[in-house]
């Protein structure tokens, strides 16, 4: 086990920020830490870097209980912090050069590593840049860079992918996905749901500090009870026609909205042929209509009563 | 040693813009200072002047042909016509500061011995009358004694003993010397110093300060495994670096500006208490930075205190010249025991352990101050660390 949490708990005055949180990550794993913005996800990162102090709760590391002088421990994580952490008057370079130099004191050995994750990120041509001079997203990959040059076996990213265009964002989520392949743990944290499901092999989904549910994608989508969510455009339907649908085999609800009728149905049935045999009947006028399954903003949903991006 | 490069490259990225603020401040105390110092030496140096009189003679005999050599050598002759109105105008408008009048006789007399008197109206409480009346008893009081002293001495005789000796002077040596015109600038220099010192240096630390205190920077170091003593040592290092090579340039270009005092102990001292100076300022630096977060406030912070103690402390100002109540305030901070310390540097003429004493007790309060502005830095970082 390379992270393990136990019942951790971390007030800021009256606010609870983290309520009993307990969770453990495997080696070789991609840990999702989802939640809304504020859900503690920062706050827990914190605590198990020893940057705060919490209230009462267990955190171990490598087998060994993490503290503010656990250098040993130290050596071996590498973060990438939500805020963009580097210095505007050292060059890319030498911002990578100076984070590896601080847990690499050999030169030679510092030089190749920071070679390499210069070559890693995509930053070849911009190593002489200056920090202002480079994109938002150059600017996320600058600071990925310095998280982990060292070659770490954990690796902490929290939201690297804030303020990013997308083709940076695939950039950096190929990368997490290739430093997994390479042998890191990673804990990745974020309140864009698809880039979690995408890449986590296993998901901590919090809200107010507290758990709301762990497992795999899969895993966690079983646990809700919606099976398919078919979506009909359209401007003319009636109340009665609601309640008809309301009423069809498979249906756990309906809700008519902004010329969009949204149709929830359980598990287990195909219900999109059922409900366009309705449409057809009723002779009902739609632009475009589509089934998804159920995603982790679904399982927020229905556990919490609200959604991811509330 | 990151965490001290990182200082070395983070001031090489500045260097310009902190090498502007050495030349600026440089150029205006270099000025400042030679003006001073050339009003100084006007106003303290002395250079015999010469007093306009009118001599009204009214007799030509070579005892006093010869009185009127020698009041030349202190005296300028005004022609003035022997008229009452005339000679009392002269006076009143200051055309002449006195009249001596030589009457009829007055020779004979003196040559027999006989009681005689000159003839003189003066300015009242005219100080540059002094020299005159010194020079009249001088040569009188002189040709009185021959003339006693020596029956049948000849008119021409007595001029000619009168010359020599009134020609003699005694050397006299000093063994106490006064203070010397060139440490006398170097004192006002290294006063003025403390200005562009505390300037820069709170100026090139804030701005080093304001990084590492960042956050974010801060956190991240905070997740290496080195630590927050190590990087705190290695920043204050880094700091201390900056404002040995600040102090040395500034006090070499010093010294190149006066090389003509810089074998002398005065100049030695003076740099001592330069040093110890700039320490206390790192000490400051360090303070304001750890206050300050943001680079707008720190030029605020900067001209505010910087300012505030030079002017009180008598930077700019002679300290004879600021008042007990303000001086009273300005001993709560460094720069009064650093000015008060070059002052007595400056007054010293011999080197030993009795006179040295109160510099070296001046030296002991300056550290004293940088040691304060540290500890209550270093409390306050250790307050505010991100672990909390």
């Amino acid at each position: 086990m390379v992270v393990k949490v136990k019942d951790l708990v971390k007030r800021y005055r009256d606010i609870l920020a983290l309520d009993h949180l307990s969770f453990s990550i495997n080696e070789g794993e991609v840990f999702g830490l989802l939640g809304p913005n504020g859900s503690g996800k920062t706050t827990a990162i914190n605590c198990i870097l020893s940057l705060l102090k919490y209230d009462r709760g267990e955190i171990w590391i490598f087998g060994q209980p993490m503290r503010p002088d656990a250098y040993d421990i130290k050596r071996n994580i590498g973060i990438v912090m939500q805020n963009i952490a580097v210095y505007n008057e050292l060059t890319a370079y030498q911002n990578i050069d100076y984070f590896c130099g601080l847990y690499v004191k050999d030169k030679n050995q510092r030089k190749k590593l920071v070679n390499e994750a210069i070559e890693f990120v995509g930053l070849g041509e911009f190593t002489k840049f200056y920090p202002r001079k480079l994109s938002g997203g150059l600017l996320r990959r600058l600071n990925i860079a310095c998280g982990i040059a060292h070659k770490p076996k954990l690796i902490i990213l929290d939201e690297p992918t804030v303020a990013v265009d997308p083709q940076s964002r695939n950039k950096i989520l190929e990368g997490i996905l290739e430093l997994n392949k390479q042998g890191a743990t990673i804990i990745y944290t974020s309140h864009y749901m698809d880039e979690v499901e995408q890449i986590c092999s296993r998901i901590l989904i919090i809200d107010k500090g507290r758990e709301i549910a762990t497992g795999t994608k899969d895993e966690l989508k079983a646990m809700i009870s919606l099976g398919e969510k078919i979506t009909v455009e359209s401007y003319s339907i009636t109340e009665k026609q609601i309640s008809a649908i309301k009423k069809l085999p498979g249906i756990t609800s309906v809700d008519y909205k902004n010329n969009a009728l949204i149709i929830k149905s359980g598990k287990g049935t195909n219900n999109l042929e059922t409900v366009l045999d309705f449409i057809r009947k009723e002779n009902i006028h739609f632009g475009r209509i589509y089934s998804e399954m159920p995603t982790l903003n679904d399982v927020f949903l229905e556990i919490t009563g609200k959604e991811l991006r509330d | 040693m990151q965490v001290f490069k990182l200082c070395i490259k983070v001031i090489n990225k500045n260097k310009y813009l902190l090498l502007v603020y050495v030349v600026i401040f440089l150029v205006i105390s270099f000025t400042l200072s030679l003006t001073a110092v050339r009003e100084m030496e006007t106003s303290t140096s002395f250079k015999p002047a010469k007093t306009e009189i009118a001599l009204i003679n009214e007799e030509n005999t070579p005892l006093i042909n010869g009185f009127r050599a020698e009041l030349a050598k202190v005296a300028t002759f005004v022609d003035i016509p022997d008229e009452t109105e005339a000679l009392q105008d002269a006076l009143y408008f200051r055309q002449v500061s006195c009249i001596i009048r030589i009457p009829q006789g007055f020779t004979e007399k003196f040559m027999n011995g006989e009681n005689v008197q000159l003839g003189k109206i003066s300015i009242p409480n005219s100080i540059r009358n002094v020299y005159i009346d010194l020079c009249i008893d001088k040569y009188f009081n002189t040709a009185r004694l021959y003339v006693q002293n020596m029956n049948g001495i000849t008119q021409q005789e007595l001029v000619q003993y009168l010359k020599k000796d009134l020609y003699d002077t005694t050397s006299v040596e000093m063994i106490a010397k006064g203070e010397k015109t060139s440490v006398t600038n170097l004192n006002y220099f290294f006063n003025l110093f403390a200005y562009p010192m505390l300037s820069i240096i709170i100026l090139g630390m804030s701005t080093l300060m304001l990084i590492f205190n960042d956050k974010d920077l801060k956190m991240r170091n905070s997740c290496s495994p080195i630590s927050s003593t190590n990087i705190s040592m290695q920043f204050v290092l880094g700091n201390l670096t900056f404002t040995f090579v600040s102090w040395l340039i500034m006090v070499l270009s010093c010294l190149l500006l006066n090389f003509k005092s810089i074998f002398d102990f005065n100049t030695v001292f003076l740099v001592i208490s330069s040093f110890v100076f700039a320490f206390c300022c790192s000490g400051i630096s360090f303070l304001i930075g750890n206050l300050v977060k943001s680079k707008d406030a720190i030029t605020a912070v900067n001209n505010v205190v910087t300012l505030g103690m030079c002017f009180i402390s008598g930077v700019f100002v002679p300290q004879e010249a600021i008042g007990s109540s303000v001086l009273k305030i300005a001993s709560f901070m460094p720069t009064y025991w650093y000015v008060k310390a070059n002052n007595t540097i400056a007054k010293l003429t011999r080197f030993t352990l009795d006179t040295v004493k109160p510099v070296l007790y001046d030296f002991l309060i300056i550290i004293a101050f940088g040691l304060a502005f540290f500890s209550v830095s270093l409390a306050i970082r250790k307050k505010y660390r991100s672990y909390t």
